[in-house]
């Protein structure tokens, strides 16, 4: 897997890897990350390319150059996805500086990698793809690290902190446009126990971030044309996964809280929007080239009921998501994979609330991806 | 609501079972293949190594040996039957399941893979020259000047 520039018994190799991967999506009705409905997009592909060096004993440098197109979001604007300088002074203290993967959940930190995963959508509930500018790569630093507790088996932990800079997609022509959009600090972390049982971790992971985000209205008299707003965030994820020979099941459960209000041009405090979601996911890998999975993704957008300042939100159809989801993967050769996957989704949350939008419909995807 | 959650939660219940079921026949399926032995460099005093141990070096979880040195574990290629019997029984996940896990540290920034080589006497040549390095070779491999270590 990659290339090695340099002498493969060396310590000071140059290793590169890369992928290409090209998607398809088709709803049965409802638009769902692009303009699924009708005859379905293409507008559903994926590039990186990445160089890893240890130049010294303890110290490694790397970076990945990743461009992506999906809907109106990523336009194939090259960007550095990741890169740092890691020194690990120990098994259970490495630090890293510089855009590193947030780390959140099991696979927070791949979901933009296709060849790293079973499912073409990992579950929406706790890894939505709508936030992939928002919240997969951290402007600062992380400290890591793995301690061995004999047979009490391991203890692998991560925290990242940060600000995270949002590009925002083409807005031209529409009614509001957000004229900036900003993490200005953010700071995760995830904790492991990898137990005796081969394969099997438990542990959980914990967000809190700060959106500040200006939004303008185009045509609006000048007093009221620009309303500024900030949201504090704050998430929790229990985990859990076991992984033996060509098996793999997870399951994960999260809760989010919103706590927003708007500065100008009126301050004005929101409800506090409580968000839940999880799901359990099976794999198997059959034969070599072939590994069918399943999840059941469940997600609600708001569960908060209430009080005696705010209303409840109402529990309905536009308020959750269910997603039952299928993938047949198939690893044609070791440089290239095909997936099909099929999906039966129940609301319409994922798709922001669209009260009109049918709340029982299909998704059906096709993706292949070479890399190496 | 209720009942498709229902019917769904009863779906991937059925779909988790037949899993389940796979995974034990093709763990049944996977005994039998060519053994292996773990060598390490003549420097190296280690005599015999915890199984956990040997596969967090693997995955990389594990770097430095007791004396500091850093850890250079290689692997054979992913079609040797030592690699897939060192893969079962040390690892306890198949070598497509270790490939997976390198591609999700690879393209997240958070490793890369030992080097794989062609065969046995590239293994041993590569133990030989390096006083960090740890690999495993076929049980009927040439191991001459390098030292084989116990799996415990």
């Amino acid at each position: 897997m990659g290339w090695t520039l340099g002498d493969p018994e060396s310590p000071s190799t140059i290793d590169v890897h890369g992928f290409v991967s090209q998607g398809y999506i088709k709803s049965t009705a409802n638009d769902y990350l692009v303009d699924s409905s009708g005859g379905g997009s293409f507008e559903f592909s994926e590039a990186g390319l990445n160089f890893t060096v240890q130049p010294l004993d303890r110290l490694s440098i790397g970076m990945q150059l990743f461009a992506y197109n999906l809907g109106t979001s990523g336009n194939f604007t090259l960007r550095a996805d990741w890169f740092y300088l890691d020194y690990r002074f120990r098994d259970w203290l490495g630090i890293r500086a510089g855009r590193v993967k947030l780390v959140y959940g099991l696979y927070n930190d791949i979901s933009d990698i296709d060849a790293a995963r079973t499912p073409i959508l990992l579950p929406p509930s706790i890894y939505p793809l709508s936030n992939r500018d928002l919240l997969f790569g951290v402007q600062g630093g992380e400290v890591y690290g793995y301690a061995r507790l004999g047979s009490l088996g391991g203890l692998e932990y991560r925290a990242v902190g940060g600000a995270i800079d949002i590009p925002l997609p083409s807005q031209i022509g529409q009614a509001v446009e957000a004229s900036s959009v900003d993490i200005p600090y953010l700071v995760a972390g995830r904790l492991m126990w990898e137990t005796p049982l081969d394969g099997l971790r438990v542990g959980g992971s914990v967000l809190a971030l700060r959106l500040n985000e200006d939004v303008f209205f185009p045509g609006v008299p000048a007093d009221a044309a620009t309303e500024s707003a900030r949201a504090t965030l704050y998430g929790a994820i229990g985990s859990i996964e076991y992984v033996a020979h060509d098996l793999q099941l997870a399951a994960e459960y999260a809760q989010t809280r919103n706590e927003a209000r708007e500065l100008a041009p009126t301050p004005t405090r929101a409800p506090t929007v409580v968000g839940s979601g999880g799901y359990a996911l099976a794999t198997y890998r059959v034969s070599r080239w072939f590994q069918p999975g399943a999840y059941y993704s469940f997600s609600y957008a708001n569960r908060n009921l209430g009080s005696q300042s705010a209303p409840p939100a109402p529990q309905n159809d536009e308020n959750v998501q269910d997603d039952l989801a299928g993938t047949l993967r198939f690893d044609v050769n070791n440089f290239w994979i095909v997936k099909l996957e099929g999906h039966y989704m129940h609301g319409t949350e994922a798709l922001g609330g669209v009260p009109t939008a049918a709340t029982n419909w299909g998704l059906f995807l096709i993706k292949t991806t070479g890399y190496f | 609501m209720s009942r498709s959650r229902a019917n769904a939660a009863f779906s991937l219940l059925v779909f988790v079972l037949v899993f389940v079921y796979g995974a034990a026949v093709g763990t049944r399926v996977a005994s039998g293949a060519e053994g292996f032995r773990v060598i390490v460099n003549l420097d190296n005093p280690m005599s015999s190594m915890d199984r956990r141990f040997l596969a967090d070096v693997y995955l990389k979880k594990a770097t430095r040996w007791p004396s500091d040195e850093a850890i250079r574990p290689v692997d054979l290629g992913p079609g040797s039957p030592a690699r897939r019997t060192f893969s079962d029984e040390v690892l306890k996940r198949s070598v497509a399941a270790v490939k997976s896990y390198w591609q999700q540290k690879v393209f997240s920034g958070q490793g890369v893979p030992p080097p794989e080589l062609d065969s046995d006497s590239e293994v041993v040549r590569f133990v030989l020259k390096n006083p960090g390095a740890v690999g495993y070779v076929s049980s009927s491999g040439n191991v001459a000047g390098v030292k084989i270590v116990a799996v415990r």
